[in-house]
């Protein structure tokens, strides 16, 4: 690993193309273009930089630039499987020494997060760079139900969002997820989705997340949440079910974080309508006992009951039975249950009704960053029962 | 008959009459003939068919072994081949995939192929000398080939109802459809009527019988279902409609706008 810092404020004269950073990035407009590769300039010298883009005119427009044209893949919200593949392959090619990917609507990364970013990887010597984005608090709520508390409680990584659309890779990093995400490509599944943090903490690899402040989160293209969420969920339960030898072994939690009060504030003086959220809930319960007996345990189907009886403002769903209903849902989607299209989505009015409970709790108690943080520590308090039902799943479970 | 008669009237005629048993028991020695007769052909028939019986158990038990061992062999082989690994490093986050490894399924289908060709070889054994036996006036074989069609058509079927049922189901539940379990059953049931149907047809069993009233139930089902929801529910659909419609609306305004705290983002 380079030891030379590549940052402008150090950069050293005598840079080697050892010491590049290629950056991959999304399409973008040219506005947006330009505007990136104006704060990317700014943040890394750029005889240390090699930007990836499909842009031709790139070229035309940031002369002093070195750009190399990549491959152009199908857009999408996220980082795809694609996306990995054909950074390490720009990255070896052109010998980088690490690889920035920037995902849609970059340009609204400020110049300090992209420098943190290019820092933890460059500089600090981490194998993955997580951002930590500074969103609204009622953004990014699938990552505040499931992916955070499961990444968190099952891989004790402390990252906030594993499903980051930015992130720094260190060679060896990109080499081990390029080999994961080619599975994909070579099944012509070139939009799957990995998940970097997950694949990292079973390397061994060092994990760092930096300060990003505030982006506009690229929205799924499909904008029915019965769609987007059984893919999103699906793709980290199997990837739960793929690394079961490494997550079984008992590790240390990460530190629960410092809670922002100020966002609760901004919360609690915008109430949203939760009633169609309970409605959806209530609709679920009356019609989807049958399948959900088959996954949850007759104690969450209780707990589910009373929940159904609630009224609106009072609404509350405990973070241990939504802990116990997730990992349940985990076992049954390994288990093959019933069909894991079902599976999801029978999950989707449950993950309704946690949202539902959330706002409720965000608008009146401690703020939703408090309650983010409870839920990922009920996570961790039940992963001995997931565990225990993950070995011995025909064992009575009252 | 008229030739007993005739010697047994030769026979008593010089003679003083003879009391009643006597006539009883010649009575009771020709019922004994029928039955003994009816006797033998039936020990006959079982002598003919007996050996069609032995070769079908026979044919069973041999190819149930050899299933055995061609399906343990192969579970060793593919074990040591890492056979599971790597189908599950090219598989990649396919949906339709089994609840048992690869392996597993491998040695099962082996032992079952091996079981349907001993029964295929049994069955054959058995209709041969049933057919010698000259007791029935169709061959046994193609129909049970029939039975087997029609069971595994049920199997199907069954399968297949409940897979769309709870398609439906869940995809009408999270449209918040409130009439979700009515939809789920209805598709159940049209599926399930059709099933049976398929499968009395392929058993030719009812002929016509069963077209007609698969046509009269089918077409039944298919009315009430619409008279349900066209006028009967007619203004829970429209209300579930335009609440669905307005909820979509709603959604896309809030994902237009990016204000904080205004509206919430899944993603």
């Amino acid at each position: 690993m380079a030891t030379a810092n590549p940052l402008p404020d150090a950069a050293s004269p005598t840079a080697t193309p050892d010491t590049r950073l290629l950056v991959l990035l999304a399409s973008l407009p040219q506005e947006q273009l330009t505007s990136v590769l104006g704060k990317l300039a700014a943040c890394v010298a750029p005889e240390n930089l090699l930007i990836a883009t499909s842009d031709e005119t790139v070229k035309t427009v940031r002369p002093d630039l070195h750009i190399v044209t990549a491959a152009t893949t199908k857009s999408t919200w996220t980082i795809t499987a694609a996306d990995y593949v054909s950074a390490f392959q720009l990255a070896q090619e052109n010998h980088a020494h690490a690889v920035l990917l920037l995902g849609p609507e970059c340009d609204s990364l400020s110049e300090r997060g992209l420098r943190n970013l290019a820092s933890a990887i460059m500089a600090d010597g981490s194998d993955l760079a997580m951002p930590l984005y500074d969103l609204p608090p009622r953004a990014g709520l699938v990552n505040s139900a499931i992916l955070y508390p499961l990444s968190r409680a099952l891989f004790a990584s402390a990252v906030r969002f594993p499903l980051a659309v930015d992130l720094g890779m260190s060679m060896r990093m990109a080499e081990r997820i390029s080999m994961a995400a080619q599975r994909f490509t070579n099944l012509n599944q070139p939009t799957a989705i990995l998940w970097p943090v997950n694949e990292a903490s079973a390397a061994g690899f060092t994990i760092s997340e930096v300060e990003a402040g505030a982006r506009i989160l690229p929205q799924p293209s499909e904008p029915d949440l019965n769609t987007v969420l059984p893919l999103v969920a699906g793709s980290l339960f199997a990837d739960i079910e793929a690394k079961a030898a490494f997550w079984q072994r008992a590790r240390q939690m990460p530190l629960e974080r410092n809670h922002q009060p100020a966002l609760a504030a901004s919360a609690a003086d915008n109430p949203t309508d939760i009633a169609p959220m309970l409605q959806a809930f209530r609709v679920a319960y009356t019609n989807l006992q049958e399948i959900w007996s088959l996954v949850l345990p007759p104690n969450s189907l209780l707990g589910l009951k009373r929940l159904s009886l609630m009224d609106g403002t009072a609404f509350r769903m405990p973070e241990s039975l939504w802990a116990r209903i997730v990992f349940d849902f985990v076992l049954a989607y390994r288990l093959r249950t019933i069909n894991r299209g079902h599976l999801l989505g029978a999950l989707i009015p449950l993950y309704l009704a946690w949202v539902a409970s959330h706002i409720n709790v965000s608008a009146t108690e401690t703020g939703p960053d408090h309650h983010i943080e409870a839920v990922a520590a009920a996570f961790a308090t039940e992963k001995p029962y997931l565990v225990a039902r993950w070995r011995w799943p025909d064992r009575f479970n009252p | 008959m008229q030739t007993i008669l005739a010697a047994f009237y030769q026979q008593s005629a010089p003679q003083a009459p003879r009391p009643l048993y006597v006539d009883n028991a010649t009575l009771w020695r020709h019922m004994s003939d029928a039955l003994h007769q009816s006797l033998d052909r039936v020990l006959s028939l079982l002598i003919a068919v007996l050996p069609g019986i032995l070769a079908f158990f026979i044919a069973i038990g041999i190819f149930a072994l050899i299933g055995v061992i061609l399906a343990w062999l192969l579970r060793r082989g593919l074990s040591a081949a890492k056979f599971d690994d790597r189908v599950a490093r090219y598989r990649g986050n396919a949906d339709w995939t089994p609840m048992t490894t690869p392996t597993a399924i491998a040695g099962r289908a082996c032992f079952w192929v091996c079981m349907v060709i001993g029964l295929m070889i049994g069955v054959s054994a058995f209709d041969t000398s049933y057919a010698t036996a000259g007791v029935l006036p169709f061959p046994l074989l193609p129909y049970l080939v029939r039975i087997v069609g029609a069971t595994l058509i049920l199997i199907g079927g069954t399968i297949v109802a409940r897979f769309l049922a709870r398609s439906v189901l869940i995809g009408a539940v999270n449209i918040q459809l409130q009439y979700a379990r009515f939809l789920s059953l209805g598709i159940k049931w049209l599926v399930l009527v059709l099933t049976a149907a398929m499968a009395l047809a392929h058993l030719q069993i009812g002929g016509p019988i069963v077209e007609i009233a698969f046509g009269i139930l089918f077409g039944g089902i298919v009315l009430t279902l619409s008279l349900a929801v066209g006028l009967g529910s007619r203004g829970l659909v429209s209300r579930s409609l335009e609440s669905h419609v307005e909820r979509t609306n709603d959604q896309n305004a809030e994902r237009s706008t990016t204000g904080a705290g205004e509206s919430f983002r899944h993603f």
